[in-house]
């Protein structure tokens, strides 16, 4: 008894130490996101003399950085095409490689372990080594490049080693076969089993990866780049070229884009933080 | 029977995703490959076969030897402390710290900066931030920026890179500490285990597939950085912190040596492929089975 | 519960206060400062009265796209289209190369997409590579015969249109000069290095310790400071391209070759008063505009671009800035000591692969109209801000650093040598010479990396 009211307040005392810790390195985590968020509020000289100095001592604070940012990047259409393109994307490579990978994790054989084993090594593959003959295999021969769906279908093909490398994972380590034999037993087909069991079990998981994979179709700039160049369809990271000249940027201008740009991104985050949180597996493993 | 239904789970669950990953990936890197096979410069209209030419030239490309040792060093010292730093960090915002979801969302941040901005941001650190702190304090270290030297150059890079990737392996092994069952850590405490000894016996091998695979990720991501490289130092000062998959890229587009460069690619991926390959063998025989 | 609410509670207030702000576009706090840099974004007004240009009907409709490599006339372009478009019914859709992409990589990733543009604007290196396999030639149009000078040939052909001059050499701000010596500046009093270095000196005297800015950039370094090399050789492209192939043959002896050693004396004396010193690579390219305009410096390497910059940090058109040349010597009858460097710059080449017929003569007509046409003529010097190469428009650039240079080239005070380089160049030798800034390598180092890189080229 008298250990654990020993070790009750060392624990306390620990967690006072590592809140301590982490609010410090928090700063340091932060900082750079403060920093563009100050300076988007300033004019260019002020961001070169005094990136640091804190918004009241600055002339001329104004959010005309945004309002430029807004009109020359024609947010709202280049908004549409990014939610487009972001959503159809994550919910296909979602629900494809979570599908993929139960397949694999299921049913031991050699194609699986090839396509698998592939996977895994496609993650290293540099994007620049594929690019000129991904555009001319797409754009020489298909002929298909300057449309949306090509760019979600790509964005899906990108992102699919990396996502069933991520399920195959979870699926491997969190759901026991158990479960689904009991399902077999009830006269679930493999379809139901996976959607009506199997599905449900994987939120925390589908959380981070509609997270990460979002993220990066959301902020992607060199694949929609090469896709798309019909200015109706560009996304948001390419409406910004105009504030990036060859020897000039405009920075508050970018800022403010950038801001704009990741602010949908930072509520998606927040509102699926609850999912994970509310994550279900802990009772399902048991 | 029961071969069919095999057929039509396949077509159900395995085929459109491979379809998806094998027309966008495969596929372009075997043409790829190809390609390193031709004295195609990029542009030329017709391709002359020339053999394994393009990796003799590789050989000869000492430049390119330099690169990959230092971004040997590099992913090293990078994919120890993005691991020990995302795995302390997921591990006390999980531990039900107050305002810990808050501290979530400020973590997460790195995430949403890329580009030109991150270079620029971090070069106001560098060059401007330090900087001031070494004249007000008359600290060598801070003298003059770091961009400036090469070691401190390359300890730039690091951290910035630490920063970025660190933002994104937290979220992995958040989701894996939520996957850990409270009883566990709870029946570890009770058994009297101390907070050290619990890490190492119980949580460490629970944890093994997230520390898999975000070793993966992390080793493969530094293996592979570019846009740090080019936005924060260019490769600068003088070359010293030119990376290999920068090097690749400068070879291919900046030299106007398109199969060298793809030949050089090629070669980076295969000595990426082996270490990750030695790397997931290795972890994923530590991992526990549930 | 509480760490919820507020992690939440944040990203709402932020993107709600944001969209609120950019939405209504309200202005917070201070009033803006009427002398604020960033609101001079005059428009200049083109009258478009007067057009006797003769549009081709029959390439009505036509639509072709230009690739657009200088971001910052993506806008004027825009604009030129649109009024080329009123007058012609050919639609010029401007493609950007956008950040992180070379101009080369992009057009040839969209050779190889099978969507290549019409036009694009490229550097001169860019469309030296692509001439043979892609390029239409231009020998037989009108406007080439406006650009005499300024064409670059080809194997005798012309494959590219010269967009713009740029120069470069030692921006001086006159203000600063006389603030600090008190009395008025002469440039053209500035004939040797020596004449330079005593100016410097002076200047030091009167308080300002460093009066030089010189960029730490690869391409600052190595193309702009380390051409001269081949371009002061005569000053003419032919006499550069001369001691190029010589040096690549081996037969030039760099260590005795006086035009290197000029030139390194040069460099050194920039570097002796770069008000970067204790730390040169560590110097800010935007800083340098600023130190310019405040007075803390009065010399900056740069070239007529920086305009953008200095406009940015404060500098107006009717502040006095001028060029002075890279003094290579104290021989008041070099020329290198007389001229500055104003060569084409930016090129724009025409598909013959992709586009048709029909898009090919609407491109030609585009570009002739750019040279001949009243309102082209206008709006290549007002809206885009560039220098003409064609001796045919009456126009004259307004900002000081653009206009100086457009009086040197018509005065004789300007020679246009544009050598042509392998495309690595300036990355590869511009590392060797931020080397030999920083004072981590000796001249006889930077010589050998100059002579290695050549003897690589073969």
């Amino acid at each position: 008894m008298k250990q654990t009211t020993i070790g009750g307040n060392k624990r306390k005392l620990m967690n006072g130490l590592a809140v301590a810790l982490l609010v410090v390195i928090f700063i340091a985590y932060m900082f750079p996101f403060l920093m563009v968020v100050i300076n988007s509020l300033k004019q260019k000289r002020d961001i070169i003399k005094s990136p640091f100095s804190w918004l009241f001592t600055i002339k001329g604070l104004s959010f005309d950085n945004f309002v430029k940012a807004f009109t020359q990047m024609d947010f709202l259409n280049a908004f549409k095409n990014s939610l487009f393109v972001t959503v159809s994307a994550t919910v296909l490579v979602t629900l494809l490689a979570a599908m993929l990978a139960y397949y694999i994790v299921r049913n031991k054989n050699k194609l699986s372990d090839l396509t698998f084993a592939l996977m895994v090594a496609s993650m290293i593959i540099p994007f620049q080594a594929i690019m000129i003959p991904l555009v001319s295999i797409y754009g020489s021969s298909l002929h298909v490049l300057n449309h949306r769906l090509t760019l979600i279908f790509m964005h899906t093909g990108f992102s699919m080693a990396m996502s069933v490398f991520m399920f195959h994972g979870f699926i491997k380590g969190n759901i026991p076969i158990a479960l689904e034999e009991a399902s077999c037993i009830d006269g679930c087909t493999h379809t139901q089993t996976f959607f009506l069991i199997v599905f449900p079990l994987l939120k925390p998981i589908i959380s981070t990866m509609v997270i990460l994979n979002s993220m990066a179709f959301w902020n992607d700039f060199l694949l929609p780049s090469l896709v798309l160049s019909d200015k109706a369809l560009l996304t948001l990271p390419l409406s910004t070229y105009s504030f990036y000249g060859t020897y000039s940027a405009d920075y508050g201008t970018i800022m403010a884009g950038l801001l704009l740009c990741v602010i949908p991104i930072l509520i998606l985050y927040v509102i699926l933080q609850k999912q994970i949180i509310g994550g279900v597996v802990a009772g399902a493993v048991k | 029977m029961k071969s069919t239904k095999r057929v039509k789970d396949f077509c159900m669950f395995g085929l459109p995703g491979m379809i998806c990953f094998f027309s966008v990936v495969i596929i372009p890197f075997v043409y790829g490959v190809y390609l390193t096979l031709t004295d195609w410069d990029g542009v030329a209209e017709t391709k002359k076969f020339i053999g394994l030419r393009n990796f003799g030239g590789v050989m000869q490309d000492r430049e390119f030897w330099t690169s990959l040792i230092l971004t040997f060093e590099y992913v090293i010292v990078v994919v120890l402390l993005v691991n020990v730093l995302a795995f302390a960090i997921a591990y006390l915002l999980t531990r039900g710290i107050k305002g810990q979801n808050f501290f979530r969302a400020g973590f997460f941040t790195p995430n949403l900066i890329g580009g030109i901005v991150l270079g620029y941001i971090w070069q106001f650190v560098f060059s401007r931030a330090f900087v001031n702190i070494g004249e007000s304090t008359g600290w060598g270290l801070f003298e003059i920026s770091w961009l400036s030297t090469p070691g401190k150059a390359f300890a730039a890079l690091v951290l910035v890179t630490v920063w970025q990737l660190s933002g994104y392996m937290i979220l992995i092994y958040i989701a894996g500490f939520m996957g850990l069952s409270e009883d566990v850590m709870e029946a570890a405490s009770i058994d009297g285990a101390s907070g050290w000894k619990q890490m190492v016996h119980i949580i460490m091998p629970l944890m093994m597939s997230s520390i898999t695979i975000c070793l993966f990720l992390t080793l493969s991501r530094a293996f592979m950085v570019y846009d740090v490289n080019l936005s924060l130092t260019a490769g600068g000062p003088y070359g010293t912190t030119q990376m290999a998959a920068m090097h690749v890229y400068e070879k291919a587009f900046t030299s106007r040596k398109y199969g060298l460069g793809q030949a050089e690619a090629f070669i980076l991926f295969i000595v990426v492929a082996c270490i990750s390959g030695l790397q997931v063998y290795f972890t994923k025989k530590q991992e526990v089975e549930a | 519960m509480k760490g919820k609410v507020s992690g939440k509670g944040i990203a709402l207030a932020l993107t709600t206060t944001l969209l609120a702000a950019s939405l209504s576009g309200c202005t917070f706090g201070f009033a803006s400062d009427p002398d604020d840099p960033n609101e001079v974004v005059e428009e200049i007004p083109i009258d478009t009265s007067v057009d006797t240009f003769q549009y081709d009907s029959s390439l009505r409709g036509t639509s072709i796209t230009l690739l657009n490599s200088k971001a910052e006339i993506q806008v004027a372009l825009e604009k030129m289209s649109a009024a080329y478009e009123e007058k012609s019914g050919v639609h010029v859709e401007i493609m950007p190369v956008t950040e992180g992409d070379s101009p080369y990589t992009k057009v040839v990733s969209l050779y190889n997409s099978g969507n290549p543009p019409t036009l694009a604007i490229l550097d001169t290196t860019d469309v030296i590579a692509l001439a043979a396999e892609k390029a239409q030639d231009l020998t037989d149009e009108p406007w080439v015969a406006e650009a005499d000078g300024y064409v670059t040939e080809i194997d005798g052909r012309v494959y590219c249109f010269p967009l713009c001059i740029e120069g470069r050499g030692i921006i001086y701000n006159k203000a600063v000069i006389e603030g600090a010596l008190g009395r008025t500046f002469d440039p053209a009093a500035i004939k040797t290095q020596t004449d330079f270095v005593n100016l410097l000196e002076e200047l030091k005297a009167a308080g300002i310790r460093r009066p030089v800015s010189m960029a730490k950039e690869d391409w600052s370094l190595g193309a702009h400071h380390l051409q001269y090399i081949y371009e002061l050789y005569d000053g003419t492209t032919a006499g550069a391209q001369e001691k190029v192939e010589e040096i690549k043959a081996g037969t030039l002896d760099l260590d005795s070759y006086d035009r290197l050693h000029d030139f390194l004396n040069m460099f050194d004396i920039l570097k002796a008063y770069n008000v970067a010193q204790g730390d040169p690579l560590g110097a800010d390219y935007d800083e340098m505009a600023i130190d310019l305009a405040d007075g803390k410096t009065a010399f900056w390497f740069n070239g007529n671009w920086a305009w953008t910059n200095l406009a940015e940090a404060g500098a107006t058109a009717t502040d006095e800035y001028g060029f002075l040349p890279y003094f290579m010597n104290d021989d008041e009858s070099d020329f290198a000591n007389q001229k500055i460097q104003a060569s084409p710059s930016k090129q724009v080449m025409l598909d013959r692969i992709v586009a048709d017929e029909k898009q090919q003569a609407a491109a030609k007509e585009f570009l002739n109209w750019i040279v001949f046409s009243e309102i082209g003529q206008q709006m290549l010097v007002k809206t885009c801000n560039v220098i003409p190469p064609f001796q045919n428009n009456p126009y004259e650039p307004t900002d000081p650093l653009s206009a100086d240079i457009y009086d040197k080239v018509h005065n004789d005070q300007a020679f246009n040598a544009s050598v042509i380089v392998p495309n690595d160049h300036w990355a590869v030798l511009g590392a060797a010479m931020q080397k030999y800034l920083a004072d981590r390598s000796d001249k006889e180092e930077l010589i050998d990396s100059i002579g290695d890189y050549w003897a690589q080229q073969k």
